[in-house]
C-alpha cells in the first residue's frame, strides 16, 4: 500500500501550525504503516488530548480521540477486546507522560502490545505553552516565568525499569531512523514507547529564542545523534532503542 | 447477593469485557467476575479513570463491557461517562452507594450518589440510571441495562446501596427469562470511522458550530428519551386508604415494603429520566408524597420538579435504615 492511503486527505490541512514537527512524525508513521502493509481492518490509532492528539482523526481508518490522558487505558481496552488489532497511539508528552503518567507506569508493566509514539515537544502546546514534566530546568514557560525549578522526567528510565521493555527515542529530524523506528515498534510484541523529539515553534521556540521551525529542527540535527556504540541505556542526546526481551529471567 | 447477582446478570448479558479497581462495598462484583476468565476479558486496572476508559475501548472494539464502583469511585468516573455520552458507545457502569463525601463511612450503606448519577460529568447529557430493589431485580435490571446501553448507545448506570450489594437471598436464576440485546456498534476495523470527544459531525469536529451543537443535543436528547420510554421499570401498590403516597427506592423500598397494609408506595425502577407521568398518575390519587431515601432529599427535589407540587422528605442519613424510624417519621408527618 501506499502511505497516501493511511491519510484522510479530506481532513487536511491539519490544525498544526507551519514549521510544526508533528505533521512530519505524522507522515513517517503513515510511511511506517505502508512499508508494514497493514489493512485498515487490522489497526486503529489512539490519541488524547493536545496538538499531538488531533493526529488520530487524520488517519485513514477507524480511530478514537478521547480525554485527556486517557489515550492508553482506551488502548488497551481495544487491545484486550480484540487482540488482532494493531494499536497505535500518537499523542503527546503532556498527554501521555503528565496527566496520563499512572497509566504510562501500569501499561508498561503491564506489558500491554501496543505501540506509543509519544511527541515529545517539552511544553504543553495547544494551551499556550505552559511548563510540561518534560521542559528543561531553567526553562522559561508561561507557568514557570522564572524558570522551570524541576528536572524533566526520565522517560526512558521510567519504561526500562520493567524487565521486559522496548523504548525508543527518535527525532522529526532524523526521519529514516524515526520510520524504522515507528515500525519496529509496531511490529515488537508488547509495549513498545517511541520518545519523539520534536519542538513547538509557535508556543516555545520563540520563549526559547528560536526563530523558525527550520531554526529548531537544525537544532534537532546538530544536537541529537543515532546511537552507534555498544547497547545500553541512551545517553540524553543519543537516538536509537533500548529493548530487553528475557522473560524467563 | 446482590453484588453476584450483578455479575451474574452481566454475563447473561453477554457482557465479555470487565475492567474495574476494588472498593469496598462494590469488590465482589470484580471478585466474582475474575472467576470468570478467561471466558471473559477482565482487567483490575490501575485505578477508575483508567477502568472507564478500558471499557470504553472494549466496547468500540466490538464486546459488551462493564465497570463497577462506589462513590469515591464514581467521582472518578465521571470523566469517562461524558466521554461515552459524546462518543455514543454503550456501557454499563454500577455504582454501590456507601455514605459521602469523600471516604465517608466505607463500609455503612448510603444513597447518596442519586444527582452525582444524573448529572455528575459536566455539560449537558441526558442520563439513564436504573435502581434495583433486591437482589433478583439486581439481576433482571443488569441485563435490563446493558438492552437499554445498546438501544440507546450510552452509557447507562445501575445503582445499587452497600445494603443491597451485600443482601443475601436465594434466586433461582435459571428460572427468569430474560430478553438479551445484540450489539448495535459495529467494531473497531469495520470502516473509516473517528470516534473523538469533541463535537463532531461524521468524525469531522465542529467545534465552533453552535447551530450544530442544537442540532446534534436534540438528536442526542431525542435518542436518550426514546430509549427511556421503552424503559418505563416501577412498583406501585396503591392502598386505596391511604392519602399519602410514599416514593422509595433501592434498599430504603425493601424496608418499607411491610408499610404496604397503611399507605401507598411508589418505587422508581428507572430514576432517570424520572418517571414524571407514572408518578403523576399516582401523586394525583394522593394528598400528600413523601420521598424516603437515605440522603438529604436529592430524588425528593427531582420528584417535586416532575409533578410541580410540594413533595415532604425523609432523610435517613448515617448509614442507617430502620423500619421502625420510618415508621415513626411518617405518623409525625
Amino acid at each position: 500500500m501506499n502511505y497516501k492511503d493511511y491519510i484522510k486527505w479530506e481532513r487536511m490541512p491539519t490544525n498544526w501550525c507551519p514549521g510544526c514537527a508533528i505533521g512530519t512524525v505524522f507522515k513517517q508513521t503513515a510511511f511506517a504503516l505502508a512499508d508494514m502493509d497493514l489493512a485498515a481492518s487490522d489497526m486503529t490509532v489512539v490519541s488524547g488530548i493536545g496538538c499531538s492528539g488531533r493526529a488520530a482523526g487524520y488517519f485513514n481508518v477507524d480511530s478514537v480521540h478521547v480525554t485527556h490522558g486517557r489515550a492508553l487505558p482506551v488502548a488497551e481496552g481495544i487491545k484486550r477486546a480484540n487482540p488482532k488489532l494493531k494499536v497505535i497511539v500518537f499523542s503527546g508528552d503532556g498527554d501521555l507522560v503528565g496527566i496520563g503518567g499512572n497509566h504510562l507506569i501500569h501499561a508498561a508493566r503491564r506489558d500491554v502490545d501496543l505501540a506509543v509514539i509519544c511527541i515529545n515537544n517539552a511544553t504543553y502546546g495547544m494551551t499556550g505553552g505552559q511548563m510540561a514534566p518534560t521542559t528543561p530546568t531553567g526553562a522559561k514557560t508561561l507557568t514557570s516565568p522564572h524558570g522551570s525549578s524541576y528536572a524533566p522526567i526520565n522517560i526512558q528510565g521510567l519504561i526500562t525499569s520493567n524487565r521486559r521493555h522496548w523504548f525508543a527515542r527518535a527525532s522529526a529530524f532524523h526521519v529514516a531512523h524515526l520510520q524504522r523506528t515507528i515500525r519496529e515498534a509496531v511490529e515488537w510484541p508488547g509495549f513498545a514507547f517511541v520518545e519523539v523529539m520534536a519542538f513547538c515553534v509557535e508556543n516555545f521556540g520563540r520563549r526559547l529564542g528560536f526563530k523558525s521551525g527550520h531554526e529548531m529542527l537544525v537544532n534537532l540535527k546538530e544536537g541529537f545523534k543515532p546511537r552507534s556504540g555498544p547497547e545500553g541505556p541512551l545517553g540524553p542526546l543519543e537516538l536509537g532503542v533500548v529493548k530487553h526481551d528475557d522473560q524467563a529471567s | 447477593m446482590g453484588n453476584e447477582a450483578v455479575a451474574c446478570g452481566a454475563l447473561k448479558a453477554g457482557m465479555t469485557f470487565f475492567a474495574a479497581y476494588p472498593i469496598t462495598p462494590a469488590s465482589e462484583i470484580m471478585h466474582e467476575l475474575a472467576e470468570h476468565e478467561p471466558e471473559i476479558a477482565f482487567v483490575h486496572a490501575e485505578d477508575e479513570i483508567a477502568s472507564i476508559h478500558m471499557a470504553i475501548g472494549a466496547s468500540l472494539a466490538g464486546r459488551k463491557a462493564m465497570t463497577s464502583t462506589s462513590g469515591p469511585g464514581m467521582s472518578l468516573k465521571q470523566e469517562g461517562l461524558g466521554l461515552a455520552h459524546m462518543m455514543e458507545v454503550p456501557l454499563v457502569v454500577v455504582d454501590v452507594q456507601r455514605v459521602g463525601p469523600s471516604t465517608g463511612m466505607p463500609t455503612l450503606p448510603a444513597q447518596g450518589d442519586i444527582l452525582q448519577a444524573a448529572h455528575g460529568s459536566h455539560g449537558d447529557y441526558v442520563p439513564l440510571v436504573l435502581y434495583p430493589s433486591s437482589v433478583e431485580e439486581c439481576y433482571r435490571t443488569t441485563i435490563a441495562a446493558f438492552n437499554a446501553a445498546e438501544d440507546s448507545r450510552s452509557p447507562v448506570i445501575l445503582l445499587l446501596d452497600g445494603y443491597l450489594g451485600h443482601l443475601q437471598e436465594t434466586v433461582d436464576l435459571d428460572a427468569i427469562s430474560v430478553e438479551v440485546r445484540p450489539r448495535t456498534l459495529a467494531p473497531l476495523g469495520e470502516g473509516r470511522r473517528h470516534f473523538t470527544g469533541l463535537l463532531a459531525k461524521d468524525g469531522v469536529p465542529k467545534t465552533k458550530d453552535t447551530a450544530y451543537y442544537r442540532e446534534w443535543y436534540a438528536r442526542l436528547k431525542a435518542k436518550m428519551l426514546e430509549t427511556a420510554a421503552r424503559y418505563r421499570l416501577y412498583e406501585y401498590h396503591r392502598n386505596p386508604a391511604s392519602r399519602l403516597l410514599v416514593v422509595a427506592y433501592g434498599i430504603t423500598h425493601r424496608v418499607i415494603t411491610p408499610l404496604r397494609g397503611t399507605y401507598s408506595l411508589f418505587k422508581p425502577v428507572r430514576m432517570f429520566p424520572v418517571l414524571e407521568d407514572e408518578l403523576r398518575a399516582a401523586a394525583d390519587e394522593h394528598d400528600r408524597i413523601v420521598v424516603v431515601e437515605m440522603n438529604d432529599g436529592q430524588y425528593r427535589g427531582e420528584v417535586q420538579k416532575a409533578l410541580k407540587r410540594d413533595v415532604l422528605g425523609i432523610s435517613l442519613l448515617g448509614g442507617t435504615v430502620s423500619l421502625n424510624e420510618i415508621r415513626e417519621r411518617l405518623r409525625e408527618l
